[in-house]
């Protein structure tokens, strides 16, 4: 479309950036309506080159959000449905014997795309898990002893159902830590609902909607987010939080270093999402529950019994220095 | 990969202010230091800079146990001592240099640091002139900038380093004055250090040969100052007496060494008024004191006695600048009787020498019809025939007195002192010579007289029965100008001339005059504080009987309440660091709205309660909140704390 083809053209430079971003956003806002910090956050965690867990009910736009993602950024997608009996080789790829040229041939799996939606993915077994998860660590996959790049940008967007427990393997702590974000996306108001009921449907909307952005823009913006500012006063403000959940009666479990990390760079991303001129309180507090939620695990005796909950609590708890 | 790396650089922001540390301490010694230290110095400087520059390897060990075995040798060889102030400060300063080539972190540094504070402090060993003191509070404070910005691991400016090493040294001062005033003095210090004697002298010569040195170099070297609390004697009576001469070989004048001489006293009756005075007298390394002639009484602190031909000496040879108060009377009687051993022994000439001379002196002699007709006559010959007063006189050779006398009849004092001495003794007359300064010059900063090098005369001593020994100038019937004005006139065109001057410039005068008012008020005030003035400034202090267990006990209990005072001066000045200026001003800010932040609200999220609760504030605090945000969260060149000041003034001044 008209935004895809100017940037082509434009140099990359730090105003162009920034235009593109906010052109992505504005898109990603007229197909998800009302979650605007949702999508905020979204962008942040990919630009931050994180993967992106997306919990909650089925039916408030999980995977819309993951293929409108896909959509806007200019990356190829692939969708893997999570089921009980899904193999590793159903999402890697299997080497197929061909009798023409009496060789194996290694078919890729639905893995090789730049945005892979892992739908419903606490429905499969922790060995088909456990492939993606290796994959999203690694940013590539061995079969038969030989080694497959993942593409670059790789994203995963991997969404699960909180209410479903019978038969499902929820994710563990160590391997919930591989996403940088776990994000809920809850019900759109009254407003936002209506205008989604009496609109033109989603997914036509969507197969309207062109690219915004390129794998090169993309490539940029993320380093752009690297150099994001940040001054003592906010790494001071960081340490706090990550030093409360280590010492608050209420946490049984603090952050980690690689968690502390983590929260930098989805601060930072925000700050560039939000066009901040550094790392500012609110952008560690935006990211907060996404990124520290799914760390955190509640003390036994704790009232704080959600993510949210605690996280809030733990904002609130901490002084802004 | 080589095996052995280079230096990272890291030093390369740091070292400058090492090197310039060090440098700042070595020169003071350097002049006293032979050459190949000042060589060895620069040589490690530059070799540690290109090391650190280019990223070279610093030396092996072998090399540098080499090196500094092969200085140490060189100092042994140039001073055949390792102890003392010339080889201590030698081998300081050469082992600071080769320190600079293992210096590989800040540790090392701070190491150089301290020898360069050490190698300041000894500088006071050799001397303590009036400049030494700011050019050693610099060096110091040069030391501790570059101790700051080593240490300090935030980025601090140049300045800003500059001016807290200059508030350190600040709270130094009034310690340094209590050391300096309570710091016991002792008579003799045990911690002595022992004085380089090694360097020239300056000074009277204790003998005299004319016309072996065919110039006379005006040397403008203050030898002493005089204080006069009264009036300042005319020229013609400020001849300061030194040593006398009284043996002559036919070239050379001798003396004897002082020895005190109990008669050397009683000889003497004192006539008239008595003229009182105190003398700074600079270090001579000799036993002579000077004195206006004729000295009647003097300072027994400083150890000085009379010895005999009323020549003033001290027990130890002026090795410092010292101070003395001497009583004299211009006009006195000296001798009235001399014995026939000592009239022979003064009229005593060697046999073959200088015979024109002698021939010339017993001639003159028989025509005259006294003694006293003959001595003026002479000295009528000098002022009347063609005898010429010069610095430059010609080389004299054998039978100096003859040739000056019938054949050159240039020269200075030494010369016509010399002649005349010769002339009475072959008359009969007993005389001698007497070495000492003639005049001085008035600084009319100070009200005192200072009397330099260039100021050195030599005149004559005679006896005549009823007279006893009296003073006659031979050099003031040729010059008289040289006794009525002294030398000042010839030595200001020499200052002059030497800054392209050709007059004697009014300006030069007044700046070499109150510089040395200065050093003299530096002399009197800091230098003399010894013993003495110690002693009585305590008892004037209100101690009774002061000994140095009192002064000590002083001194620390004064140090203890000096830290104390600095330390609580110190709390109460404690500043936040500037970053929380910041924060200051959006407490401010906070306070002025009336609505106090929860725990953990972010900016924005106080902005927009805020305006929630109170909507009229609603432009202002969205201003002061991005201020404030940039300032403190953005990149430092976003930062405009004046903008967020002034914000913040005018809305807390309107919220009011």
């Amino acid at each position: 479309m008209q935004q895809g083809n100017t940037l082509e053209k434009l140099p990359l430079s730090g105003d162009k950036l920034k235009v593109a971003l906010v052109a992505a956003r504005q898109s990603l806002g007229n197909i998800i309506l009302g979650k605007n910090s949702e999508i905020a956050l979204a962008l942040a965690c990919l630009l931050a080159r994180g993967h992106l867990l997306i919990e909650d009910l089925p039916g408030l736009g999980k995977t819309i959000l993951a293929q409108s993602l896909a959509r806007v950024l200019g990356l190829s997608f692939q969708r893997i449905q999570f089921t009980s009996d899904l193999l590793p080789a159903d999402i890697v790829g299997v080497s197929i014997f061909r009798q023409e040229s009496g060789e194996f041939e290694f078919q890729r799996g639905p893995i090789f795309a730049e945005l892979v939606l892992a739908d419903e993915v606490n429905r499969a077994t922790p060995k088909a898990q456990s492939a993606l998860l290796e994959a999203m660590e690694e940013r590539q996959v061995s079969v038969d002893g030989q080694t497959h790049s993942l593409p670059s940008p790789y994203f995963v967007v991997a969404t699960q159902n909180p209410s479903d427990q019978i038969g499902t393997f929820p994710l563990p702590e160590s391997q919930l830590d591989r996403f940088l974000m776990r994000l809920e996306l809850g019900y759109p108001n009254e407003e936002n609902e209506r205008a989604l009921l009496t609109g033109t449907d989603r997914r036509q909307l969507l197969a309207e909607v062109g690219p915004v952005l390129n794998p090169e823009v993309l490539a940029a913006l993320q380093d752009a987010v690297a150099k994001v500012h940040m001054t003592d006063p906010l790494i001071d403000y960081i340490q706090a939080l990550v030093r409360f959940t280590r010492e608050s009666p209420d946490i049984e479990t603090g952050l980690s270093p690689r968690g502390a990390l983590a929260l930098v760079a989805a601060a930072r991303a925000h700050a560039y999402v939000e066009s901040h001129s550094g790392v500012f309180p609110d952008d560690v507090q935006a990211v907060f529950a996404s990124v520290a939620g799914h760390r955190l695990k509640p003390a036994s005796s704790s009232a704080y019994r959600t993510p949210a909950e605690l996280s809030r609590y733990v904002l609130d708890n901490v002084h802004i220095p | 990969m080589s095996k052995r790396i280079g230096t990272d650089g890291s030093l390369l922001h740091s070292l400058p202010w090492t090197l310039g540390a060090l440098a700042f301490s070595v020169v003071p010694h350097l002049q006293f230091l032979p050459i190949w230290v000042t060589a060895i110095f620069l040589a490690c400087s530059a070799w540690r800079w290109q090391v650190e520059r280019k990223r070279w390897r610093l030396p092996p060990t072998w090399i540098r146990i080499v090196l500094s075995l092969l200085c140490f040798i060189g100092v042994l060889a140039s001073y055949e001592s390792v102890s003392g102030v010339g080889p201590g400060s030698a081998l300081l300063a050469v082992m600071a240099a080769l320190k600079l080539l293992e210096t590989k972190e800040r540790r090392d540094q701070f190491v150089l640091l301290f020898i360069s504070i050490f190698l300041i402090m000894s500088s006071l060993l050799r001397e303590q002139y009036l400049w030494s003191l700011p050019y050693l509070m610099s060096g110091v404070l040069f030391t501790m900038t570059a101790w700051l910005r080593m240490a300090d691991a935030r980025k601090m400016s140049v300045v800003q380093s500059l001016r807290t090493g200059g508030r350190l040294m600040a709270y130094s001062v009034p310690l340094m004055i209590a050391m300096w005033i309570f710091f016991p003095r002792i008579a003799t210090p045990f911690w002595a250090v022992p004085i380089d004697t090694s360097g020239a002298t300056s000074g009277l010569s204790d003998q005299m040969s004319p016309g072996d040195i065919s110039s006379l170099s005006l040397s403008d070297a203050v030898a002493f100052r005089v204080n006069f609390p009264g009036a300042i004697p005319p020229p013609q009576q400020r001849y300061w007496r030194g040593l006398v001469l009284h043996r002559f070989n036919g070239r050379t004048w001798t003396g004897n060494d002082p020895s005190f001489d109990t008669r050397a006293r009683d000889d003497v009756d004192y006539l008239g008024e008595s003229v009182k005075y105190q003398i700074t007298m600079e270090p001579t390394r000799q036993h002579w004191i000077l004195a206006l002639d004729m000295p009647s009484e003097w300072d027994r602190n400083q150890r000085i006695f009379m010895a005999s031909q009323q020549q003033l000496a001290r027990m130890q040879p002026v090795d410092q600048r010292i101070t003395y108060s001497v009583t004299s009377h211009p006009s006195y009687r000296l001798n009235n009787q001399l014995s026939r051993f000592s009239s022979d022994y003064y009229t005593q000439l060697p046999g073959n020498s200088n015979p024109q001379s002698v021939e010339l002196a017993r001639e003159m002699r028989a025509s005259a019809d006294s003694s006293e007709t003959y001595i003026n006559q002479v000295l009528r010959k000098f002022h009347q025939e063609e005898y010429f007063y010069t610095l430059q006189p010609p080389p004299l050779g054998n039978d100096p007195v003859d040739r000056f006398l019938f054949d050159t009849r240039q020269g200075f004092c030494e010369h016509y002192a010399s002649a005349f001495a010769v002339l009475m003794r072959a008359a009969g007359i007993p005389a001698r010579v007497v070495l000492g300064y003639q005049g001085g010059e008035i600084n009319p900063m100070g009200r005192y007289l200072i009397v330099r090098q260039a100021d050195a005369h030599a005149w004559n001593e005679v006896w005549l029965p009823e007279r006893g020994w009296f003073r006659v100038d031979p050099t003031a019937a040729v010059a008289p100008q040289r006794i009525d004005e002294g030398r000042s006139g010839a030595m200001f065109d020499g200052i002059g001339a030497s800054w392209g001057l050709d007059a004697p410039s009014e300006f030069l005068y007044q700046i070499t005059m109150t510089w040395d008012a200065l050093n003299t008020k530096w002399n009197e005030w800091i230098l003399a504080y010894g013993p003495d003035n110690q002693s009585k400034f305590m008892e004037w202090l209100g101690m009774d009987d002061p000994d140095w267990q009192k002064m000590m006990l002083t001194l620390v209990a004064l140090v203890i309440l000096l830290i104390l005072i600095i330390s609580v001066l110190l709390i109460m000045r404690y500043r936040p660091p500037p970053k929380d200026e910041i924060a200051r001003l959006y407490r401010k800010f906070t306070v002025a709205a009336g609505v106090d932040p929860a725990i953990g609200e972010t900016p924005l999220s106080y902005f927009a309660r805020l305006t929630k609760e109170i909507p009229e504030l609603a432009g202002a605090a969205d201003d002061i909140t991005s201020l404030y945000l940039d300032a403190r969260y953005g990149p430092s060149e976003m930062a405009s704390v004046k903008a967020l000041q002034s914000a913040v003034t005018g809305f807390a001044r309107q919220r009011h």
